[in-house]
């Protein structure tokens, strides 16, 4: 039964290997495959540390992405151009003022318990999901300034905002905003988030275990997913079966082994182990997460040296992103460029101005009066320049930014602290850089880690004076304004270019998915926000 | 006697399982930070972009709006009535989450204290019998290396060998007698080092006693010897610590049931500590504890059958 190790190979599958990484393409989707149907899908994810199914709730990425399989929205969204496209909705209309949304909906969809989806199904989910409030982390920015939806008739539904929110577009592609049957919603938020949920989706949720085991199974008379889908029918796999492996390694071994089909790991796989999945036949698929990129912020507000912009832009010089990329991933990890990750609609490319310029960064501290001590670090008036980051764990990536930033003369503290101190000293100020990231396929995420007018984070309050958060929050209150998809963009392309040129943002390294596929797994597709989605997935005997 | 004995134990025990209980609250409470902040942050929400009603009707939700005394007897009275309250981060009864994982690693534990019995015991036996040089000095230096192998170096070298290379057994998972089989020897290899340890210096005690030298004059063999005086007598020390090892069963689960990913009491322990949630902690230790009471129990209360001048010295005090 076990296919002997290809020892032999493993060199030729090394060079392959990144190769293929990069590309982005799966090389498993020969042409001239025609899928059969039949099989179980079997999948490890690295935790479930949220223990939560239901998709209107949950944050953690990886339920997330299950959730795809069992629940449809009412758009879907191109992760290729951004693009939101129909799925659950046929067409629909945006007020101008971004205040007011018709959606009108597909005929003919069910929830898997029978009852039909129509516009009163949609406003009793978009309604459950706004009453859940704090408890859907992710459902209060989507809904942010949701007043009502209205009936019109069976199949259309007017959604009214009391402050504009071109972002809800987005937003209702996305598993947050996906529409539930009515009946979950007589169910508590506790039993929903243990699996007493039911979605349209193409398969249906059998069992769940939080942390341990879930189970789903396919619908058979499943025949509306979105145009992003090639199979329009039902899928191919027959079911799902979901395990969860901690440990990076054993979870490599059980795909390489034949226990698993889908390795699905947080950190990017290893090089090391990308060589071992392709020695053993099997491939890597990656995507960059949408969103905000892995950046550091600044404290302004303290009087510490990032308070001078002349010190921030040299900072901004100062960090070696493309080094970072190479040495902590490998040799063609995407450099990050902008606040953004490349994947995220509207993201307009930075690295002019994110370029390494050590000497350029010596030159602006020396004009802003830090000079070279004999210790190799700068000082004025007799203080070191030194920047405190609170870290939980000092990673080889911090301890890179570190080494590089001693080249120039700043000594960064990495103060390693516990998650809890962290949170008190992130809402306190303590600190002169903090970290923030978030995943969301729409550049307004960006608004609830650095927008002074709407948020109270500590890397919102301390990372801007008066004039600058003055220009940072009118450029994301426009961005919701805008509904028109070349004036968003402009205006996000304004906003990003603002932000790393005042040093708002520090943007280190792009987040990537990747996944490690077995021989047999063919049709693999990433969703826009890098989820899962087995529509179209089918295994080769 | 031995009635009076057993209950004052218990007395005991149920202080101890109150006092575990009062250390716990007090440091829970100490910590420099509020669960509800914690929840949030885990969500990437600060609990600053909340509305005071929207904090209040949370903390209300937890019970962390009442004051601290009236939140200790709250929690003391619902353990009295075995009722462990809720779980912040997993939404569930934590008795749900407790019963099971504790099933499983009292499965874990027992597969490897039993083991860690067998390997110990003859190890230390042959190391105190086989009379070849070579053999006897093998024996007496293994121990040394199991103790030093760190428990997840063992459990993935094990993985690598009989899960991925030879198939003959799963790498992860909880459920099935096979699933036991290498978390077992991974937690039994350190401790049944220590035990064999432990016994080899005993023994060796043992078999210098007079009473071993009057045997062997009768004629006995070296094998009843050492098997039916000197083992029983050298068995004392070997039971305190094999109660200890019983005891730290937990602490060692949270290594073996993240490598071996299987659903255990440790590694909810840990996964409890690092989300701050208060009511998971609090019942894991109080089931530790409990657990450590009653092996201890149970030891004492062999101590007897096995040498008894352990009563006799309770009768004299």
């Amino acid at each position: 039964m076990r296919k002997p190790r290809r020892i032999g190979a493993l060199s030729l599958a090394a060079v392959m290997g990144l190769a293929a990484c990069g590309g982005g393409g799966s090389p498993t989707a020969a042409a001239g495959d025609t899928p059969v149907p039949g099989g179980t899908l079997k999948i490890a994810f690295w935790d479930d540390a949220q223990g939560c199914i239901d998709p209107n709730q949950v944050y953690w990425i990886e339920s997330r992405s299950l959730d795809r399989q069992i629940a449809d929205s009412l758009t879907d969204q191109d992760p290729e151009t951004g693009k939101i496209v129909p799925w659950l909705a046929t067409d629909w209309a945006v007020s101008d003022d971004a205040k007011t949304y018709t959606f009108n909906l597909r005929k003919g969809v069910t929830f898997s318990d029978g009852t039909p989806l129509d516009a009163a199904a949609v406003k009793t989910s978009l309604d459950g999901t706004f009453a859940l409030g704090p408890r859907s982390v992710l459902g209060l920015t989507y809904l942010a300034g949701y007043a009502s939806s209205t009936v019109v008739d069976a199949d259309t539904v007017t959604v009214d905002f009391d402050t504009p929110n071109a972002a809800f577009l987005q937003a209702t592609s996305t598993t947050t905003l996906a529409i539930l049957s009515p009946k979950t919603y007589q169910e508590t938020p506790e039993q929903r988030c243990a699996g007493k949920v039911v979605g349209s989706g193409a398969f249906t949720l059998d069992s769940y275990t939080a942390a341990k085991q879930a189970r789903l199974t396919k619908r058979k008379d499943y025949a509306w997913p979105s145009s992003l889908v090639k199979n329009q029918g039902a899928a191919y796999l027959d079911a799902i079966e979901v395990s969860y492996i901690k440990e990076d390694s054993v979870r490599v071994g059980s795909l390489t082994s034949g226990a698993i089909d889908i390795a699905w790991p947080r950190e990017p796989i290893s090089e090391a182990d990308q060589q071992l999945i392709q020695a053993a036949g099997g491939s890597i698929e990656s995507r960059p997460l949408p969103g905000i990129s892995y950046q550091l912020v600044p404290n302004v507000a303290k009087g510490g040296p990032l308070a001078d912009l002349t010190v921030r832009q040299a900072l901004q010089k100062a960090i070696d992103r493309k080094t970072y990329a190479s040495t902590i991933y490998w040799a063609d990890y995407p450099v990050v460029a902008s606040v953004f990750d490349s994947t995220t609609p509207h993201f307009a490319d930075q690295s002019a101005a994110l370029a390494y310029d050590p000497d350029g960064a010596a030159r602006l501290l020396d004009e802003a009066g830090w000079k070279l001590g004999s210790d190799g670090y700068r000082y004025k008036d007799g203080k070191k320049l030194t920047l405190v980051d609170p870290v939980t764990v000092a990673s080889p990536g911090d301890q890179l930014v570190q080494d590089q930033l001693k080249k120039v003369g700043i000594d960064l503290s990495l103060k390693v602290v516990t998650a809890a101190q962290r949170v008190e000293i992130f809402a306190s100020g303590g600190f002169d850089l903090a970290l923030t990231v978030l995943t969301r396929a729409d550049p307004s995420v960006l608004g609830s880690a650095l927008d002074q007018a709407v948020s109270k984070q500590g890397t919102a309050i301390y990372s801007q004076d008066g004039a600058t958060a003055t220009k940072v929050s009118e450029l994301f209150a426009k961005g919701l304004q805008a509904v028109d998809p070349t004036k968003r963009g402009l205006v996000y392309a304004d906003l990003q270019k603002y932000l790393v040129e005042q040093g708002v943002s520090f943007p280190v390294f792009e987040r990537v998915q990747l996944a490690g596929l077995s021989s047999k797994v063919r049709g693999f597709a990433f969703t826009s926000e890098a989820f899962l989605r087995a529509n179209d997935i089918w295994l080769s005997k | 006697m031995m009635l009076r004995y057993i209950l004052g134990r218990l007395a005991q025990a149920v202080g101890v399982l109150w006092a575990v209980f009062t250390v716990t609250f007090v440091v829970l409470y100490l910590l420099p930070s509020n669960p509800v902040a914690l929840l949030l942050a885990a969500g990437d929400v600060q609990v600053e972009d909340l509305s005071p009603e929207q904090l209040a009707a949370l903390e209300a939700k937890y019970g962390l709006d009442e004051p601290v005394y009236v939140q200790y007897f709250d929690q003391l009275w619902q353990l009295v009535r075995l009722d462990f309250g809720n779980s912040i981060s997993k939404n569930v009864p934590v008795s749900q989450l407790l019963v099971p994982r504790l099933g499983s690693t009292l499965a874990l534990g027992m597969t490897a204290i039993l083991l860690t019995v067998v390997v110990g015991v003859a190890v230390a036996y042959l190391a105190a019998y086989v009379q070849w040089r070579p053999a006897r000095v093998l024996l007496r230096r293994l121990p040394a290396v199991g103790v030093s192998f760190p428990p997840f170096f063992i459990g993935l070298l094990l993985i690598q060998v009989f899960a991925f290379s030879l198939g003959w057994l799963p790498a992860t998972g909880s459920d099935g007698w096979q699933t036991l089989i290498l978390p077992a020897i991974t937690m039994a290899i350190p401790t049944s080092a220590m035990l064999a340890q432990v016994l080899t210096r005993s023994l060796d005690d043992s078999l210098a006693e007079p009473y071993i030298t009057t045997a062997r004059a009768k004629g006995l063999s070296r094998h009843v010897v050492q098997a039916r005086h000197a083992l029983r007598n050298a068995a004392l020390p070997a039971l305190t610590l094999l109660g200890m090892l019983l005891g730290a069963t937990v602490a060692e689960a949270v290594v073996v049931e993240t490598v071996f990913t299987r659903d255990g009491l440790g590694r909810l322990a840990q996964e409890a500590v690092l989300a701050q949630d208060v009511h998971v902690v609090q019942a894991v230790v109080l089931v530790v504890a409990a657990a450590f009471v009653a092996i201890n129990l149970v030891v004492d209360l062999i101590y007897p059958l096995i040498d008894p001048r352990v009563t006799h010295a309770h009768r004299t005090h």
